[in-house]
């Protein structure tokens, strides 16, 4: 086997082994709320678990083996016995418990860790918890399920020119489970010969593989082949590893027959398989074939608009051409489309934390999702999990009262999270509401003034401004979790993650009634319109979204500042000139003001003016992160990527938030 | 070259199995991922060997071994079972199934097994 | 039987073997200096490079590798040497050590030399700069290779500006 081979096991290990560990929690999730497990359920979290045990002992992961195994044990016990008592909040405990551990040794693994932790103290919860139920609910029913056995006393009579043998046969060492390679050996020969008795006898007891493995497996048996077909017979078992084939005068009146023909009645399956089948692939063939697409839209113009064409008549040139074009761009879309993936999964991980949240806080908390089929780029989701946790657990910390307070409020005692994503065509809307009291503005007042964070008069401040220094960095501490009744807590962190993927919080909120939080975020990081500038030699490219006007010096009052910084002033408004060449450091720019052309871009409210040589026109960009090493060593925030432009050359992309700074 | 359906509801499994066998010159033509995609690609692909998952899900394996038996009695069908499962390994003899292989596998057991029960 | 199962299923990569004692040789000025053939994933012309801002000196900036974003460093002034015109002899050479991909800019490519480990001395702590990054002399027909040390190339900047305070 190879190593690349290896590799595609264990990541294939790692992401169906996360799959199923977030399919068992929200199993359990689910089942915990309707206060019991549905026969369903329990047969979907034991096939999982033992799904989870055979992939993680295939790949020597002992620790994640054995608690699986555990649990599927504890599982095939509720399953089969159905037992009546059951302490359902403690089951869930323990099985949320062996999904936290599982998730800690798969995180190892995934980080190249070993898998080490300590897995006794949970084992042996799991084993107890499993003999109180078992104690609980009568033990004699214990017992393995009887399936179909097949009968060891049958209407045989030996035929007179059948000759009697007797065999003794062993397996190799370490096949495992020779009880039932007997079983299986037995039934084989019964297609040509009478099995008449059989030591050990009772090959359904499993006690019997060590009985086997120790002494060999002995059947006495009545033919009328010869020894040497009969021989053949037994070696087509596999790891039969020893036998000894005599012939026997008689056998007592003891016939054993097995009644072969037991086939059980074979269900009629209706079932047609769906046949929209689905294939998991790694993101990081996903990121290649985006970044061979784009390379190949590149390719394409590169073709099309090649000047050696310059002057042709081409009509069956410019016929394909078109046709390639429409591939292309086809292609484009469906590869932007795979990378989409519905928010569901995030907003389910919310359960879980709502449920530890609200038995520690002691508040009955109720989450409801909508929209949760709505898709963002894989890329965005992983950075807004994070954030969406997080006003959660300030929701349900803070803004939610006690079931007391809101009773005398005449609210119903639970409270409601409301987790809402919708899509409004270029950004998905997350919406986090609560239905608790409400942010307070005099305490946001005083928090902010507290800590300086006040720039305009209280009185000149709209509600809606008030609100938001809450996002300010600085605006709360850890240390005030507990004092601060109101919110606040890291929340300039939540925006901070937000503006990474180029999104945005903002915050309503009604005395009394309830606060919602909305994010907004772009549907994709992947592609961007923009407008590429030209500075000397060189090409940079500005998001769109950014830029508010382009400017001609001619028209405007140009001012400098005491410090010498270049201000231009704009209908009454003073903004600063931040010139491109002299921050790239480029050669042969334009550095006369009135010959270039100043790009109004705005960030966070603050607008200001970049000074480039000119535009070279609009046009959608597909966005490629810097390489990991230049990201470590670049430490101001002037860039935020790059896009490759049509002839193959590289063009940043400038983050105007960074310009700020 | 013998041509094998892999069943198992676990892709990493499926990929395991899959490694495995076509080291040895085993063809693999088909995959499934549950008991009823499995006797319908069984019925297409007319394999000369399957490997059997037991625990899946729609359909599990002791049904899917039935119903591939009644397509075609001389089938050759191998569980895929794990310790513990002794009691459905036996049933599935019973029905037809011709060995097993126990996880987590040794490749050289797997290969002796199937190649046992390939006539 | 688990464990066992484990190991038979898992062979030992194996071609490793087959790149051990390779090396890759240029030349900077009149030094040969070899890199480990293994971290090689191929040799190109100087491509156009586009600058980014703030970085030091040596890291020229990032060129377009077939979509491929790579960062490119002057070996040259990596080594405190003198900046010298790119011409049709200078090479990049790609890298990949670990998880970072990096072209590297040398004079020129030399030749894939097999070095037996009983012809390579390892150097004894020196502190001087372009020294730093040498972990070993290779001793071919009597001339001498240095063997650079990738992972000190690429990430070792932190004791420089703290040798330089």
């Amino acid at each position: 086997m190879s190593g690349q081979n290896n590799e595609q096991m264990l990541e294939m290990y790692i992401f169906e082994t996360e799959q199923n560990i977030e399919q068992l929690e929200t199993l359990v999730l689910s089942s915990e709320k309707e206060l019991g497990f549905a026969e369903d359920a329990l047969h979907e979290l034991f096939r999982l678990m033992h799904t989870i045990k055979g992939s993680s002992g295939m790949m020597s992961y002992q620790s994640l083996a054995s608690v699986a195994h555990h649990l599927e044990d504890l599982f095939y016990y509720l399953r089969e016995q159905q037992p009546q008592n059951v302490d359902y909040t403690i089951l869930s405990d323990l099985v949320l418990e062996g999904i936290d551990l599982m998730k800690v040794e798969l995180q190892k693994i995934k980080n190249g860790e070993e898998a080490d932790s300590d897995t006794a103290p949970l084992i042996k919860s799991i084993e107890d918890y499993l003999q109180l139920l078992k104690q609980q609910n009568g033990a004699e029913s214990e017992t393995a399920v009887a399936l179909a056995q097949p009968d060891s006393a049958g209407g045989f009579c030996a035929r007179a020119d059948a000759v009697t043998y007797k065999a003794v046969v062993h397996f190799a060492a370490d096949c495992a489970m020779e009880n039932v390679r007997a079983y299986a050996l037995v039934h084989s020969l019964q297609a040509e010969a009478n099995v008449l008795q059989l030591f050990p006898a009772d090959l359904d007891d499993d006690d019997s593989a060590e009985i086997i493995r120790t002494k060999g497996l002995t059947v006495y048996l009545q033919s009328e082949l010869e020894a040497e077909q009969i021989e053949e017979i037994f070696w087509q078992t596999p790891f039969l590893n020893k036998l000894e084939l005599t012939v026997v005068d008689s056998l007592q009146s003891e016939e054993a027959a097995w009644d072969a023909a037991q086939l059980p009645k074979q269900q009629q399956n209706n079932h047609t398989a769906a046949s929209n089948s689905v294939i998991s692939v790694s993101v990081n063939k996903l990121d290649k074939l985006m970044d061979l697409v784009g390379e190949m839209v590149i390719a394409e113009s590169m073709v099309i608009q090649n000047p050696d064409l310059n002057g042709l008549e081409l009509e069956n040139f410019e016929k394909a051409a078109r046709q390639l074009h429409k591939i292309t761009s086809e292609l484009q879309d469906l590869v932007m489309s795979i990378r989409m993936v519905p928010l569901a999964t995030t907003f389910h991980k919310m359960h879980r934390l709502v449920r530890d949240m609200s038995r520690q806080l002691q508040k009955d908390v109720q989450l409801q999702l909508i929209g949760e089929h709505t898709e963002v780029d894989k890329n965005i989701i992983e950075h807004i999990a994070d954030p969406i946790m997080h006003l959660i657990r300030n929701a349900i910390d803070h803004g939610l009262e006690t079931a007391e307070e809101r009773e005398a409020l005449g609210k119903p005692a639970a409270g409601t999270i409301t987790l809402e994503a919708k899509n409004t065509g270029s950004d998905v809307l997350i919406l986090i509401k609560d239905d608790g009291r409400g942010l307070n503005k005099d305490k946001i007042l005083e928090r902010a003034r507290e800590h300086g964070l006040l720039t305009k008069m209280t009185a000149e401040m709209t509600e809606k401004e008030i609100f938001e220094l809450i996002f300010l960095p600085g605006f709360s501490t850890k240390d005030n979790v507990t004092e601060f009744s109101g919110r606040g807590v890291g929340m300039d962190v939540v925006a901070k993650n937000l503006e990474m993927v180029g999104g945005a919080v903002s915050v309503s909120s009604v005395a009394g009634q309830g606060t919602v939080f909305t994010l907004k975020i772009p549907l994709t990081l992947a592609i961007m319109d923009s407008m590429n500038v030209k500075v000397g030699a060189s090409c940079y490219t500005i998001p769109i979204i950014s830029i508010k006007e382009c400017l001609r010096l001619q028209q405007h009052t140009l001012l400098n500042d005491t410090e010498g910084y270049e201000m231009l002033m704009v209908r009454g408004e003073c903004y600063p000139i931040f010139r491109l060449h002299q921050y790239f450091n480029v050669k042969n720019a334009v550095t006369d003001l009135e010959k270039g052309v100043l790009v109004m871009v705005e960030h966070d409210k603050k607008s200001f003016l970049l000074f480039v040589d000119e535009l070279l026109g609009q046009q959608e960009v597909v966005v490629k992160a810097l390489p990991a090493y230049i990201k470590e060593r670049y430490q101001s925030k002037g860039i935020s990527g790059c896009t490759l432009l049509g002839d193959g050359s590289i063009s940043l992309i400038l983050d105007v938030g960074g310009f700020v700074q | 070259m013998a041509k094998v359906l892999v069943v198992d509801d676990a892709a990493f499994m499926r990929m395991a199995i899959k490694n495995m066998l076509e080291n040895h010159g085993f063809e693999i033509v088909g995959e499934a991922e549950n008991g009823a995609v499995a006797v319908q690609k069984y019925a297409e692909c007319r394999p000369d060997l399957v490997t059997m998952d037991i625990t899946m899900p729609e359909m599990n394996g002791l049904d899917a071994l039935k119903a591939i038996m009644k397509i075609n009695p001389e089938a050759v069908v191998v569980m895929v079972s794990a310790m513990g499962q002794e009691a459905m390994v036996r049933e599935a003899i019973m029905s037809g199934a011709k060995s097993f292989i126990i996880k987590p596998f040794k490749e050289d057991h797997v290969i002796e097994t199937l190649k046992k029960v390939l006539p | 039987m688990t464990e066992m199962a484990a190991q038979e299923y898992w062979v030992a990569e194996e071609e490793e073997d087959t790149q051990k004692g390779k090396y890759l040789t240029f030349s900077i000025g009149k030094e040969i200096y070899g890199i480990e053939i293994k971290y090689v994933t191929e040799i190109i012309g100087v491509q156009p490079i586009t600058e980014v801002p703030e970085l030091p000196d040596y890291i020229r900036g990032i060129i377009n590798l077939r979509g491929q974003i790579v960062p490119v460093m002057d070996v040259r002034l990596r080594f405190k040497k003198e900046f010298k015109e790119y011409n049709d002899r200078t090479c990049v050479i790609v890298i990949q050590f670990e998880n970072i991909a990096m072209g590297l800019i040398v004079d020129s490519v030399e030749e894939v030399l097999s070095i037996p480990d009983a012809d390579i001395v390892s150097l004894p702590e020196i502190k001087q700069n372009t020294n730093r990054y040498i972990k070993s002399v290779g001793k071919v027909d009597e001339e001498i290779k240095l063997l650079l040390d990738c992972s000190k190339l690429l990430t070792e900047e932190e004791m420089e500006s703290l040798a330089e305070i």
